[in-house]
């Protein structure tokens, strides 16, 4: 399969498909097609998914009730159709698909999705349906009956509440109806429409309830992810979504209304613009965009858009170059690629989309485009190149939209949310944790102390001279970093369940970066019990004076309490299976401090924390000199790149007048604390060192 | 109880992430999501011999070669390491040498434990000529280094489990004589677990 796998790079035919990741409803189809006129005997769970698809885009295609109620996120497993077919005239990405329908149409049916749906659905059945066998005929063709089996397949749970309890849920919207005044009148509306979606339900032909149990084998959610994992249940994960997907429903209700009353439209269900930022906006984003619309809405917040007219053709360009490197050699070279061919298949191994179909050796479409958008950004960005960890952000960007807008968006993400994050020192990594412990300091002071004489033990041994401050833990970051640096590296993909990730994106997109500092802070403060519960009784560290056995006990207590803390912090937040538990008891509550935690201050504490690591690391380059001790690290030049915007270099100078500045730095060092919302004192810290050392200069 | 830090270094997907599920939950997944940052487990052992119950805090590792530079926020005060190496991919041994020269350097420990640890042997027991790393060549470089050594698969079990149970056995002889210096001659009262390493060398850069 490697060899195949490279192939990828160079074929044209791949490259020509560079539109296609993301499949929409189409895509999705006529892959349910393809895999059944190849004969495909597959009836595990794979083929399941497929035949939901299938039933379910027949829905949409011929009933609008049931499109709407599809469309409002009970369509199961959801294929990646979130796809919008506004922006295709901006994706070169056009005129190569049209080539490769007409030379390709294997491809094609897999992979293109830039076109209209319902267009492409039905050109897409007729060239399959000749082949197709007589059940899945039965399916494509309409037959409301099965369609409304795969409409409730993945959550009859969902159904059956709405059948046998209407007045609840109106109950709910009364509770849900949060906001504000003008969405009251909303309900009246919402709910009639509910009850008409119901009574559809209610007079379904008996027959289905067998077919639906056949069906029933569903173990993926709506984006291809198994449902069951290490730390949830299927039943579990059943028993959650029978109501959340209710509240999906709800919310994109009140979606569809906000858009009607700022006069957008939305097209197919697809809304390619959105309201201008407010309040209110802000709200709804927080309480989540409709799945299907999030690639939309994430470009539209990220501004993609924009980026993507800046630089028409860098992508195909880029595609291109990639096509090129077969010849050269030095392709090998480039360690990237290599790297990269090795997590291909690590990415969302257990997601269908990124899994080969049964008996089939052929690369899922998605590993495919996976590849390319990877490769191509480590050739646009040869500082980050490719950093374990984008596979993840580039995977889930996939599921939503196109290949070149994941392209950008992934551009987006690591320059504007994580500077520097996936540098390659990594130097972004370090300075978010030194941010994230500031705030986890200012807004959970209890959960500080905890950590804090956690790293007092675990630095104990350490020779501090290098930096006997208060502000050591944002130099030689504490252990509890270790399972903290990926919830930022991969925006908590994999960190939390996909639903609560996706929540967070979509408020990491409209609200910036500091939205991942608010929910990591949001995540603690909900396994804060869990984490304060074992902590040690005694634990004052001025203690060790005491003797021996003494001392040794109080360090396996602290050892146990670490050991628990990081089980903790690793296993918790993959169990919030619910996206309400951080937002209700959370973010929603306007009265906790950290909700205070806004972009500004983010801004000023990584400046902030970048600055005090580089004279930390300027100091131990110093004093490494002079003491002769140890040697500093070869990289760190290299490892300046990162931080060296915000860094005065000019202490590099100062080789000559190494006591008094190792004097200064360390005086610096001890002396300065940062203040959340009173200023910033580091910037004026550094230019007074500046004048400093001016006046050295001047001097000689 | 003695518990001690343990970490996994190696080049990417050499199965650092497979090798630690097999010992703590005895399964296997093909494809394994790559590890972003670290992972934390635990999992006990019993030193036959002695009875004596081992509590291992297992830290996997990202492999990429930039996460190197968080690596001494791993290895900082471990006692044992698993340097991991992919017995069909030649570099993947160059890069296990790197990473022990540079633990040898940075964590100044003598009685850090290091075992150097070849994967994937099943894919070599199917087709030999998978096989791009000889035995010897790994055994005899790491008897050299005065290094432990193993060939496993973390697909079938194969010496999964004796990686663990021979470092485990040498931390505890490490312990035992430490114990012994310090004039606590009654090993029965081993009662603490002490960090056995002693703080790094002055190497104030180490942590990243």
């Amino acid at each position: 399969m490697r060899e195949g796998d490279m192939q990828g790079y160079v074929e044209p035919s791949a490259i020509r498909m560079k539109v296609s990741k993301s499949f929409d409803d189409d895509s999705s189809l006529s892959k349910n097609n393809s895999n059944v006129t190849s004969g495909d005997f597959d009836s595990g769970v794979g083929m399941n998914t497929r035949k939901n698809q299938v039933a379910s885009q027949n829905i949409t295609m011929n009933n609008p009730i049931y499109s709407m109620k599809a469309k409002f996120g009970i369509r199961s497993p959801s294929v990646p159709n979130f796809q919008d077919s506004l922006y295709s005239g901006n994706n070169n990405s056009t005129p190569i698909l049209n080539n490769s329908r007409r030379f390709d149409p294997g491809i094609n049916k897999n992979e293109s999705n830039n076109m209209d749906t319902r267009k492409y659905w039905k050109e897409n059945a007729d060239v399959d349906s000749a082949k197709e066998t007589p059940i899945d005929n039965n399916k494509t063709h309409d037959d409301p009956a099965m369609s409304v089996i795969d409409l409730y397949n993945d959550d009859d749970g969902y159904s059956r509440n709405n059948r046998s309890s209407m007045g609840h849920q109106l109950e709910d919207y009364h509770l849900e109806s949060d906001d504000e005044e003008d969405e009251d009148s909303e309900n009246n509306h919402e709910s009639s429409e509910m009850l008409a979606a119901v009574s559809n339900a209610e007079f379904l032909p008996k027959s289905i309830t067998l077919n639906r149990k056949e069906l029933n084998t569903e173990h993926c959610d709506r984006y291809g992810f198994k449902k069951k994992n290490n730390y949830v249940s299927e039943e579990t994960y059943n028993a959650w979504w029978e109501d959340y997907s209710g509240y999906c429903i709800r919310r994109k209700h009140k979606w569809l209304l906000l858009l009607q009353k700022s006069g957008l439209p939305v097209h197919n269900d697809i809304p390619v613009r959105f309201p201008p930022h407010s309040e209110k906006l802000k709200r709804y984003v927080r309480k989540g965009i409709p799945a299907e619309w999030r690639g939309n809405a994430w470009w539209y917040f990220a501004r993609g858009q924009e980026k993507l007219n800046k630089n028409k053709d860098v992508y195909s360009n880029l595609l291109l170059k990639m096509g090129n490197l077969e010849d050269e050699t030095q392709k090998g070279k480039i360690q990237d690629l290599d790297v990269i061919e090795r997590d291909l298949n690590r990415t969302f191994p257990d997601n269908i989309h990124f899994q080969k179909e049964a008996f089939s050796t052929k690369e899922p479409v998605m590993i495919k485009s996976l590849r390319r958008v990877l490769v191509a950004f480590s050739l646009y960005n040869t500082k980050i190149g490719y950093c374990q960890s984008m596979n993840f952000l580039a995977g889930l960007l996939l599921l939503f939209m196109d290949e070149e807008k994941t392209f950008w968006m992934l551009v987006i993400i690591t320059s504007r949310y994580l500077p520097g994050v996936h540098n390659v020192n990594l130097e972004g990594v370090n300075i978010d944790q030194g941010v994230l412990l500031l705030c986890i300091r200012e807004y959970l002071p209890e959960l500080w102390t905890e950590i804090e004489s956690s790293y007092n033990g675990y630095t104990k041994n350490t020779p501090n001279n290098s930096a006997n401050s208060k502000n050591l833990f944002l130099l030689k970051l504490p252990p509890i970093t270790l399972c903290t640096a990926s919830w930022f590296m991969s925006c908590f993909i994999g960190v939390l369940p996909i639903e609560t990730t996706l929540r967070i994106w979509d408020c990491m997109f409209y609200e910036d970066s500091h939205f991942l500092f608010k929910a990591s802070l949001a995540i603690f403060k909900i396994c804060e019990p869990d984490l304060l519960k074992g902590k040690p009784s005694h634990r004052s560290f001025s203690q060790y004076s005491l003797t021996n056995t003494k001392q040794h006990r109080s360090n396996a207590c602290q050892d146990d309490y670490d050991m628990q803390m990081f089980q903790v912090i690793q296993t918790f937040p993959k169990t919030i299976i619910d996206p309400n538990d951080i937002f209700e008891k959370v973010i929603f509550k306007r009265r906790l401090q950290l909700n205070r935690l806004d972009q500004n201050e983010i801004d000023k504490c990584r400046k902030y924390v970048a600055v005090q690591r580089q004279k930390h690391k300027n100091y131990d380059d110093i004093i490494g000199k002079l003491g002769n001790t140890s040697p500093f690290d070869e990289k760190s030049d290299e490892q300046n790149l990162h931080g060296g915007k915000f860094i005065d270099n000019s202490i590099n100078i100062l080789g000559k007048d190494l006591k008094m500045t190792s004097e200064m730095v360390n005086e610096a060092l001890s002396s300065e604390v940062y203040d959340f919302k009173r200023g910033f004192s580091g910037v004026n810290w550094n230019n007074s060192i500046k004048e400093r050392v001016k006046h050295m200069r001047k001097k000689k | 109880m003695l518990q001690f830090k343990l970490v996994l270094l190696g080049d990417s997907s050499v199965g650092k992430s497979s090798i630690v599920y097999r010992f703590v939950k005895d399964s296997f997944d093909e494809f394994r999501e790559s590890t972003i940052g670290a992972a934390f487990l635990s999992q006990t052992i019993t030193l036959e011999e002695n009875n004596q119950v081992i509590k291992f805090e297992i830290w996997d590792t990202a492999g990429q070669e930039r996460y190197k530079s968080l690596a001494p926020m791993y290895y900082r005060n471990a006692n044992a390491a698993l340097v991991v190496y992919d017995v069909t991919a030649p570099d993947s041994l160059m890069k296990a040498k790197s990473w022990i020269e540079e633990l040898k350097k940075k964590v100044g420990n003598e009685e850090l434990v290091i075992c150097l640890v070849g994967n994937k042997v099943d894919i070599c027991e199917e087709d030999d000529t998978k096989r791009k790393i000889e035995f010897e060549e790994a055994k005899d470089w790491a008897n050299d280094e005065n290094l432990l050594f193993y060939e496993v698969s973390a697909k079938t079990g194969y010496n999964v489990k004796e990686v663990f149970q021979k470092i485990g056995e040498q931390l505890y002889e490490y312990k035992k004589a430490e114990q012994a210096n310090k004039g606590t001659q009654d090993n029965s009262n081993i009662t603490s677990n002490i960090r056995l390493q002693e703080p790094q060398a002055s190497n104030p850069t180490s942590c990243c």
